[in-house]
């Protein structure tokens, strides 16, 4: 077993960069890697509650993050940065999740083996 | 000596990802280090296409990957259903999906992202492009 962290940084349907990494996350939980994730930059818009995706033409992936507690995804860590750039609330999540400063977003991605950015 | 697993997102034309994977990959095995596989997730899937052709003066990445396959009897693999997302396809998976051509030439294997874990767990390193 490995600990992996997976670091999602672009804004939901721009791009399916983040639905891959999720996928990724899903699949390598399920492969009894010890997954942790962690989402910076415009990424953090993902945790809004309220978004249809399918009308910008996207599958509803953004749901599936309801499901991480099932997979054993018990890390979710939000940059708190990120969020006061984007005046994002906590009391906006639609899912349970972690406000992080940089500095221990830092240290969870010293302590992991691999990183994954996406 | 270290085992390095690949991970390549870049599509074959457009970003330069796959370009300095490719690098890296020839760069590790030059100092004696070990590549057990490459594995092309997200746009990275482009560079199996075979109808990849570009002009005489310019970089083949695709056929630059098959190279490094067959020289150093490296394992390449794609991720099955990012590259069906975009319109790249083995014979079977055309057979299976009722299409009637595929592109992607047979140094590239398609897989899971299982594979991509299993790699992981085996390799000293991951390296993502």
């Amino acid at each position: 077993m490995k600990s992996l962290v997976i670091i999602f940084r672009h804004a939901p349907f721009g791009t399916t960069s983040t639905r891959e990494g999720l996928d990724f996350a899903m699949l390598s939980a399920s492969f009894e890697q010890q997954v942790s994730l962690v989402f910076t930059n415009e990424a953090v818009l993902h945790l809004l509650a309220g978004q249809t995706p399918e009308q910008a033409g996207s599958k509803d992936y953004v749901s599936a993050f309801k499901a991480l507690s099932l997979y054993d995804i018990d890390t979710v860590l939000v940059c708190a940065e990120s969020m006061t750039t984007l005046g994002v609330h906590p009391n906006d999540f639609s899912i349970a999740a972690t406000v992080a400063t940089p500095e221990v977003i830092t240290k969870t991605l010293q302590a992991a083996d691999e990183v994954l950015v996406f | 000596m270290s085992k390095f697993i690949i991970q390549v997102n870049g599509s074959v034309y457009g970003s330069t990802a796959s370009f300095r994977a490719l690098a890296f990959c020839q760069s590790a095995l030059a100092n004696g280090h070990q590549i057990i596989n490459v594995f092309f997730y997200q746009d990275g899937v482009t560079n199996s296409n075979a109808l990849t052709c570009p002009a005489s003066d310019e970089i083949d990445m695709h056929s630059n990957w098959q190279s490094l396959s067959l020289k150093h009897t490296i394992p390449l693999t794609n991720c099955v259903s990012a590259a069906l997302r975009r319109g790249v396809l083995s014979q079977q998976d055309a057979t299976e999906n009722g299409k009637p051509q595929w592109n992607s030439s047979d140094a590239f294997t398609m897989g899971g992202l299982g594979e991509l874990v299993v790699g992981i767990e085996q390799a000293d390193r991951l390296i993502s492009f």
